[in-house]
């Protein structure tokens, strides 16, 4: 490609894949691109869809036949649309039809260009090397967007760390308090505006709040530490002391002149203010009531006391998740906005799962950020990068290849599951993958598959896990199973299923382990 | 008999293949090559079959390899066969007795090609 030479980042060739039925007239084209580019060939739609599944990211440009057996180019746009490969992956379609009902139809399913045959071998490479250029690009702008826009938020969220933590430390907590409010106050708030629009909040002021949240103590470094690290009952006087960090925190942040308009100075000052203000206004410091405490507040309010009552303090031990739920919903402490209660209850679960892995560094948000930015819509779900996408990949691989588990992935796509290696012995399979559209009969247990079937239909992008007992044959033998597995969506408004996901494990051996 | 003989031997225009696919080499190792191609047996068979909608499949891959390398003969009466046929890829009734009378067209056209081949390749 003559953009190697301006380009050094671009060192491979970019991949092209020939979709067409006649052995001939694809290796014409590879023959012409071949010099230039890498080349890859499908002699059908299936296997065209399958390889773009495959490759995807590393697949550059699609040269797409029509008339084709198993599935023709149009099936294969058509799917390429419902699954938005189509925005990532140009698509020239090459056609002997001439007439223009097929043409416009092509471009209505998003073809790039449309060429006749039969093809002029300058006009095959030129308009190929155009759309890549131009393709090349707009990736290369949205990745550069995407740079500046982690960089910066990674350094934001980075300052806001130290500075949280270093509060947190001399309170004598480990600093994971922060990172705890920073991933409750985020699943209250991605609820909260599922379940409502009372409060109109963006996903970049949901990003923000939760940043913002770990700064709702910064106020402690002016009480004294005999106070903060008292580990009886404080007594009223040191109580009141205690109580004046909110109003210090926020005073601290108020008098950074700099920043003052900022949206996120705002945001910082209305948490560090009035984090202890409470729904019926007895709180403090302001003894503010009902929503005249900022929802940032309110929300950072909630997390802030379920996860002081499920950690272990100095002056208390850890409640569990249920008591502590439990306390928080009979108002044992606190009055809370009655909708965030609710919000509470509904993704208490959410919640005790995300907490008790720790993770709650959330870097996907700003690839959602870039491309609500680029898209100027809303978005579902967190942007995976193309090199997580990959990391993602090996990291499957990998436990498909070792795990002594019956482990399998179906693609809704192209109706192909593939088995762990343990799960193609268990099941006596041949082979690891399985195109079910030809060779569904070669699983045994038909009843048992129309009651998965059956499962995964009541499945939905918000409750997409299934969890059942079922009898399958296992080496030859017919055994208890349980099956957990979940429903994959794609993003979007309307998310479609686009695989399933799961593993099967013999009933004895959970018994045994407990 | 060397490439562009070949081409007026099946009746073709060989200055218009060249000047799209612009390079003889390519030219004639696909030319070789077209002598190899599955596609006229698969429509050999489906037409024996009288399994029309494959015979449409067939004869259009034909058309699209005939018309890439500029065999004008075989390039249209190919070309006429799948229109022909054309029908049967969406399930609806073929005109059979003219299918047949344009199969043969397709077969004459198809041994004059593929003889002009081996004519070169002597």
């Amino acid at each position: 490609m003559r953009q190697t030479e301006t380009d050094d980042k671009i060192q491979e060739k970019q991949a092209i894949l020939i979709v067409d039925d006649s052995e001939m007239n694809r290796a014409i084209l590879t023959d012409m691109l071949q010099e230039d580019y890498r080349t890859l060939e499908a002699e059908n739609g299936v296997q065209a869809v399958e390889l773009i599944r495959k490759y995807s990211d590393a697949i550059d440009l699609v040269l797409l036949d029509i008339t084709m057996p198993e599935m023709d180019g149009f099936e294969v746009l058509a799917i390429m649309n419902k699954y938005h490969l189509i925005d990532n992956i140009p698509v020239i379609m090459i056609s002997a039809e001439r007439a223009s009902s097929y043409m416009e139809r092509a471009y209505e399913l998003g073809v790039t260009d449309y060429i006749s045959r039969p093809f002029d071998a300058l006009i095959v490479r030129r308009r190929v090397e155009n759309t890549l250029m131009l393709y090349a690009k707009q990736k290369r702008l949205v990745g550069l967007v995407a740079d500046q826009v982690y960089e910066k938020e990674r350094n934001n969220s980075m300052m806001v760390n130290i500075l949280s933590h270093i509060v947190e430390f001399r309170n004598g907590e480990s600093g994971l308090h922060v990172l705890h409010i920073n991933t409750m106050t985020e699943i209250l708030l991605q609820h909260l505006v599922e379940k409502t629009d009372k409060y109109p909040l963006t996903q970049e002021d949901i990003i923000r709040i939760s940043t913002a949240s770990a700064l709702h103590d910064i106020g402690k470094i002016s009480i004294p530490d005999e106070i903060i690290n008292k580990s009886g009952r404080l007594t009223k006087e040191e109580f009141e002391i205690m109580k004046t960090h909110s109003a210090v925190g926020a005073s601290m942040l108020s008098a950074i002149t700099a920043y003052q308009n900022e949206s996120f100075m705002k945001t910082a000052y209305e948490i560090c203010r009035w984090h202890h203000e409470r729904y019926d206004g007895k709180g403090y410091p302001d003894g503010l009531k009902g929503d005249e405490i900022p929802i940032s507040a309110q929300i950072v309010s909630l997390a802030d006391v379920y996860d002081a009552l499920t950690s272990e303090r100095c002056y208390k031990k850890a409640f569990s998740h249920e008591t502590a739920i439990n306390m928080i919903m009979n108002g044992e402490c606190g009055a809370f906005n009655p909708l965030l209660l609710d919000c509470l209850l509904e993704v208490a679960g959410d919640i005790q799962r995300e907490l008790a892995v720790n993770s709650p560094e959330r870097e996907f948000q700003v690839h959602e950020t870039v491309e609500q930015i680029l898209k100027h819509k809303k978005l579902h779900g967190y942007g995976y990068s193309i090199n997580q996408m990959r990391i993602e990949q090996a990291k499957k691989e990998f436990f498909f290849e070792h795990e002594r588990t019956l482990v399998f992935d179906y693609s809704e796509l192209t109706n192909v599951i593939l088995f762990s290696n343990w799960g193609r012995r268990l099941l006596g399979l041949k082979k690891n993958q399985l195109d079910l559209r030809k060779e569904s009969s070669l699983l045994q247990d038909q009843n048992t598959l129309e009651q998965i079937r059956a499962e995964l239909a009541k499945t939905t992008p918000e409750n997409p896990s299934i969890d059942l007992k079922i009898e399958i044959h296992a080496f030859g033998e017919m055994k208890e199973h349980r099956l957990v597995a979940r429903t994959l969506w794609s993003d979007g408004e309307e998310a479609l299923r686009v695989g399933v996901i799961g593993r099967a494990e013999e009933v004895f051996q959970l018994d045994e382990r407990r | 008999m060397n490439l562009r003989e070949c081409y007026e031997a099946m009746g073709a225009d060989f200055d218009a293949v060249l000047f799209r696919l612009r390079s003889e080499g390519l030219i004639k190792k696909f030319v070789l090559k077209f002598v190899d191609d599955p596609s006229y047996s698969q429509l050999e068979q489906t037409m024996q079959a009288e399994d029309y909608k494959e015979a449409f499949r067939a004869a259009h891959t034909i058309k699209g390899v005939a018309q890439n390398m500029g065999f004008d003969g075989l390039s249209q009466s190919s070309s006429d066969l799948t229109e022909c046929l054309r029908p049967a890829g969406e399930d609806k009734a073929v005109d059979i007795a003219e299918a047949d009378r344009l199969w043969t067209q397709v077969q004459a056209d198809y041994a004059r090609t593929i003889s002009a081949i081996k004519a070169m390749n002597e």
